[in-house]
């Protein structure tokens, strides 16, 4: 340790941190039985629904026809991105419950574990899913036009997930996400996720919309899905910020 | 003992269950350094305590997809810290780093440690001005490893950082620190 470190420790065990209050009582007094998610279906139906749900999601999102009909919806500064809109509707499963409880956004905001970060435009649903995912869902199940990811305690395996999905029909580019590493998937929808802070794997193989955008920053793992190039998808993600 | 009580995450997986006094002991026991942790972030004793607050019932939320067996202490602290972080945002607080040392009573001490004679006043204040002046990534990384003394695999947890990102933080923070300080 060097004189600097050692100085620093030092001041630290000198810093005049007001005493601890006892948080206890206010804490008991606030928590109150838990709330329940969904019915707890198992992890592995859920992952099946959201297999079967996220491949519909992204056949839809695939279909030419559905390009045609566009709606500026989202502001980032002097621009606009374009997304689609309109979508034909189709049979999705249950969208729904493969995200998650459904809730407002200011719920989300006071039961999530990490400060959330927003775009300009609310979404048109908020949901809270596994792994305290909050996803936000514009559009609507059956006609969804974006969908916003936020995992906590969560980091991107790039080499992972490269590794993984390189090839067969996916085309897999490294971006800069406002400074942090992220990765632009299109083509085939396969996909490989985030690993936790114990280097397991969140969420296996999946297959999502046609164009997503992955990355992580501060330990919270961030994904954009849609029908956008590139460019279009880091102006969304570097639009998303607290905004609180 | 590895820096954790042996009963740590037997009370852990009991509250995960939604056993509240064992919840209610896992608060007794981390919210000194819930507290603590929260005040190096913010600077303020009032913030400290609603993120310190706000994080154990953030936590009790979270608890069932706590993973079994898991530190109990590094999982909270990455709660407070974001909640540190999401107040001193709000309050617009990025560059205030309000905190004095004491002057002559070391923490848990009586006298001063043999450490804390070597800092005098004027490097005291010389380095909390240049820590005050740091970035705050800078900041938050020399608070762990150093103020509060966590490891470089808590601090990593508590930042949501890797192990590796970590360590060459802190190489560069200790860089810009020196720099500041204008001690080489």
């Amino acid at each position: 340790m060097t004189e600097l470190e050692r100085s620093l420790v030092a001041l630290g065990r000198e810093l005049a941190v007001p005493e601890v209050p006892d948080l206890t009582p206010r804490v008991l007094a606030t928590i109150g039985p838990r709330r329940r998610r969904l019915a707890a279906p198992s992890r592995r139906l859920v992952l099946a629904f959201a297999l079967v749900a996220l491949a519909l999601l992204g056949a839809t999102l695939a279909i030419p026809d559905a390009r045609s009909a566009l709606l500026r919806i989202f502001d980032i500064g002097a621009e606009r991105i374009e997304i689609v809109d309109e979508l034909p509707e189709i049979p999705v499963a249950d969208l729904e419950s493969t995200l998650g409880e459904r809730v407002t956004l200011d719920e989300a905001r006071d039961r999530s574990t990490f400060p959330l970060r927003e775009l300009e435009t609310p979404p048109d649903r908020v949901y809270l899913g596994e792994h305290d995912t909050v996803w936000f869902l514009y559009g609507d199940p059956v006609s969804p036009r974006l969908l916003v990811a936020q995992t906590p305690f969560v980091r991107l395996d790039e080499p992972a997930l490269v590794k993984k999905i390189a090839g067969e029909g996916t085309r897999v580019e490294s971006v800069s996400v406002g400074g942090a590493r992220g990765v632009f998937l299109s083509g085939d929808p396969h996909f490989f996720f985030y690993v936790d802070e114990n280097g397991d794997a969140v969420s296996d193989t999946a297959r999502l919309a046609r164009d997503t955008l992955v990355w992580s920053e501060a330990g919270v793992g961030y994904r954009i899905e849609g029908d956008f190039g590139t460019g279009e998808a880091l102006e969304l993600a570097e639009s998303l910020r607290q905004r609180r | 003992v590895e820096g954790r009580p042996p009963d740590d995450a037997a009370l852990a997986e009991r509250a995960r269950r939604g056993d509240e006094r064992a919840f209610e002991e896992l608060v007794r026991m981390h919210q000194s350094i819930a507290f603590r942790t929260a005040y190096l972030l913010t600077g303020s004793a009032s913030e400290a305590e609603e993120a310190a607050h706000t994080a154990f019932v953030k936590a009790w939320q979270a608890l069932p997809r706590f993973r079994r067996g898991a530190p109990f202490k590094p999982w909270l602290l990455r709660i407070v810290a974001n909640e540190a972080h999401n107040r001193r945002r709000s309050a617009g607080r990025r560059e205030a780093l309000r905190l004095r040392a004491t002057a002559a009573h070391p923490r848990g001490d009586a006298a001063p440690s043999p450490e804390g004679a070597a800092v005098g006043r004027e490097l005291r204040g010389k380095l909390l001005d240049a820590l005050a002046k740091l970035d705050e990534r800078d900041r938050d990384i020399l608070t762990c490893r150093y103020l509060l003394e966590l490891s470089e695999i808590e601090t990593a947890e508590a930042l949501g950082l890797r192990r590796g990102t970590v360590k060459s933080r802190t190489a560069r923070a200790l860089e810009r620190l020196r720099s500041e300080v204008g001690d080489d």
